[in-house]
């Protein structure tokens, strides 16, 4: 048994961290939230440039080939510097979804993901579904027609191609098509942390064979693998945001004076940062389990990334509301970083099920 | 090429990390699980399956059959008898301990005064004492706490004055502990006693061992509110105590009692046992079709999976060369915290039947008149199990201590 990160392992996370503290403040972020896109073109391109898009793809389809436990780092990294770039939905939903088909033109794809050229996502979610994914009323009739309209894609708007989950004849399929296509329409918004998404609908959208990326069960194992992964990731995510709530209110409380001293001279708010330390460690913990399982695909894999998901929802809500808390009036004040730690963490719990939902997925 | 490039990683695919036990770890595991199934005492086994007291004498046969084996000094060094074993065999063996439903290992001898011992001792008292802790001879207990001194340990009164007469020097003894585990049936007693008054307090403090057996000790039952009595007062009143049993120096009885917590809290996690209830819980709760405890049993079991990864993190460290740290009070904090609320979900699924007063440790002969089997061993474990975030340092002085030494507040 070793739990600890491998030297290399640790050398990617110094990386991640070098690079959004250079390259990445929370102004820098600020500015970003504030344009239309929703993410920047010379940080996807400098991502693209340094590898990162390339990261979890296998060496087969030309990527770096790393896997679960390079992902969790890198999105550990990601969550505690806030970064809104579309990764998520590019390269782990659509990219990793790809990966693991056999569709004819994957190569093609991921290699204009990996030279951050193609932006893609994954349209899975319905109104009215709760956290059903895999039964969509999406659909693809007799004459090759898509009707339907799916809601929460993550980076539609920048989306120049879809990946659609929907049936076909009562069997599960996914499909690949361009935003562009006739009969394809967006209506799109900003979440609560900042990202760019849409509801989109279908309306007669004329379909092929070669639209198709998999069908029937080959299909729902895609895209279940495609969603542990990604609900692996914005939990890893979630934990980064964790350690930093708590190191950033505990730098806070040793700056702020009250009554003549630091208000972290008072008890009542040590053993509430000491909790939310616990916590922080508890989801660290659940997070090594999960990435390892996912990374030894294990037949309990979903099973530990739900127990993780549940975990890190409620206990990282806590977390980041204990941090708004102890920050006083800054910590509702938009201009400080760490109100929107608690955005964020609203946002990881809505995703992919929330607490409550993996919690009962947890104990099947 | 700006500094934090990913191609400049000369990755080397092989990931090291790895939360499986090594073959030879397993095969040991194993070799637990044949001693509890063949040496384990039959007779310990069917009162803990079935929730019965269990007497004196059954855990005094417990750990003769440890001792037997070799593992009474499961966390001890080799030269002194000890198994020597790394920090996962310690881990597994007890995790498969707890699975299987055994009371507790007594802490008092093997696990506190033991090290102590052999860490601070002189040679006469390790030949003394050390072999009769192994082999169980002799029951230790605990005199630690005081009636004024609880999480202030350190401004402890009893008092022990040195004295010679007839060219024998001893040390006058006189003062009170409390909070005293089982001393109802132990032979000897390690103390903390106070041997100066004029320093600052934790500099006059002295670790003396005592035998309970001295004229003008005087144990006094404490019934707790599950109605059992586990605990007692002791009293000292000019108990003579020969000063060869003065651990170490003089004065330096602060620095050992240090010593000792950090070897008390190890383990202290209970993560096998805490297994077991939750299995326990999680068949009972099956057959009751409630979504209400269904739910909190889901949460216990991801809040326990964490607890039991952070142990093994801790592990990992311990065996890859690194110390113990704050990890020690987290597990502390929230290994306790699942033990009560394991034995609280138990007294929920028995619904109307928690008002039933079962008496200390459930029924006598596991003869239940009315309601469900689990209901009266729940009720009297909750109220037992609220002690745990009490002793050890209570979670208040753990959350102090992760205060000083994580958050540097």
């Amino acid at each position: 048994m070793n739990l600890n990160y491998s030297d290399e392992q640790v050398m990617l996370r110094e990386q991640i961290q070098k690079f959004c503290e250079t390259e990445y403040d929370f102004y820098k972020r600020e500015d970003i939230v504030k344009s239309d896109d929703d993410f920047d073109s010379n940080v996807w391109n400098l991502f693209a440039e340094q590898g990162w898009l390339s990261m979890p793809f296998s060496e087969q389809s030309g990527g770096l080939g790393f896997g679960p436990i390079e992902l969790s780092i890198l999105f550990e990294e990601f969550g505690k510097a806030l970064v809104i770039e579309p990764y998520l939905s590019t390269v782990v939903l659509a990219g990793s979804l790809l990966d693991n088909s056999t569709f004819s033109s994957k190569n093609d794809l991921i290699e204009q993901i990996c030279s951050g050229e193609l932006h893609i996502s994954l349209a899975y979610a319905e109104a009215g579904k709760g956290y059903d994914y895999l039964t969509p009323n999406t659909s693809i009739d007799k004459k090759g027609l898509l009707n339907g309209t799916k809601t929460l894609v993550l980076n539609g708007a920048n989306s120049d191609k879809l990946i659609v989950a929907c049936n076909r004849d009562n069997i599960f399929n996914l499909i690949i098509l361009d935003t562009k296509t006739d009969g394809v329409s967006l209506n799109s918004f900003s979440t609560v942390d900042g990202q760019s998404c849409s509801e989109i609908s279908f309306e007669n959208v004329q379909l092929d064979e070669t639209n198709i990326i998999a069908s029937g069960d080959e299909a729902i194992s895609l895209i279940k693998d495609s969603l542990n992964l990604a609900t692996l990731c914005v939990s890893a995510e979630a934990v980064g945001c964790m350690e930093s709530c708590y190191l950033k209110t505990l730098q806070y409380t040793k700056d702020r004076e009250q009554f003549g001293q630091p208000i972290s001279s008072f008890q009542v708010l040590q053993h509430r940062m000491v909790d939310m330390f616990i916590e922080s460690e508890l989801a660290k913990s659940l997070l090594i389990k999960a990435m390892l399982e996912v990374n030894n695909r294990s037949d309990d894999m979903y099973k530990h990334v739900s127990a993780l998901k549940s975990y890190i929802g409620t206990s990282g809500k806590l977390s980041a509301k204990e941090a708004v808390q102890l920050h006083g009036g800054m910590g509702v004040s938009e201009e400080m970083m760490i109100g929107h730690y608690l955005k964020k963490m609203i946002s990881i719990d809505a995703l992919f099920g929330n607490a409550d939902y993996h919690l009962k997925q947890s104990g099947k | 090429m700006r500094p934090y490039s990913i191609n400049q990683i000369k990755y080397i695919k092989k990931n090291i990390m790895n939360i499986n036990f090594s073959d030879e770890d397993l095969a040991f595991r194993d070799e637990v699980r044949e001693w509890l199934s063949n040496d384990y005492p039959q007779h310990v086994r069917e009162k803990t399956e079935k929730g019965i007291t269990i007497s004196k004498e059954d855990l005094i046969d417990f750990h003769k059959a440890l001792s037997k084996k070799g593992w009474m000094g499961y966390n001890w060094p080799v030269e002194f008898g000890g198994t020597g074993w790394s920090a996962s065999k310690l881990y597994i063996f007890n995790k498969e301990l707890g699975l299987a439903g055994c009371p507790p290992i007594l802490p008092f001898g093997v696990g506190m005064v033991g090290p102590v011992i052999y860490t601070f001792g002189n040679d006469e008292q390790k030949e003394r004492f050390l072999p009769d802790i192994l082999e169980f001879n002799t029951w230790w207990c605990q005199g630690y706490s005081e009636p004024g001194s609880g999480s202030d340990l350190a401004s402890l009164k009893t008092k022990a004055v040195l004295r010679n007469d007839l060219d024998e020097d001893y040390y006058v003894v006189n003062g009170s502990k409390t909070w005293t585990t089982l001393a109802q049936n132990a032979d000897w007693i390690f103390c903390l006693v106070r041997t100066d008054n004029s320093g600052i307090k934790q500099e006059g403090i002295s670790f003396l061992l005592i035998d309970m057996k001295s004229p003008g000790i005087e144990v006094k039952p404490i019934i707790t509110i599950d109605g059992d009595h586990e605990v007692n007062s002791v009293f000292f009143t000019d108990v003579k105590v020969p000063a060869k049993n003065l651990i170490g120096e003089e004065g330096k009885g602060w620095t050992y009692a240090k010593f000792l917590l950090a070897h008390e809290r190890f383990g202290i996690a209970g993560v096998g046992a805490s297994m077991r209830s939750l299995n326990r819980l999680k068949e009972i709760i099956s057959k009751l079709d409630n979504d209400d405890l269904q739910r909190k049993a889901n949460e216990l079991e991801v809040a326990l999976s964490a607890i039991e990864i952070t142990e093994l993190r801790l592990l990992s460290a311990l065996e890859n060369g690194g110390h113990p740290g704050a990890e020690s009070s987290i597990l502390k904090i929230k290994g306790t915290e699942m033990q009560q609320a394991l034995s609280e979900l138990f007294v929920e699924a028995s619904g109307e039947y928690a008002l039933m007063y079962p008496g200390p440790h459930g029924y006598e002969n596991n003869d239940k008149p009315a309601g469900p089997d689990f209901a009266a061993e729940g009720l009297s474990a909750f109220l037992n199990m609220r002690k745990t975030s009490i002793y050890g340092g209570s979670n208040e002085i753990q959350k102090n201590i992760l205060s000083k030494f994580v958050l540097g507040v």
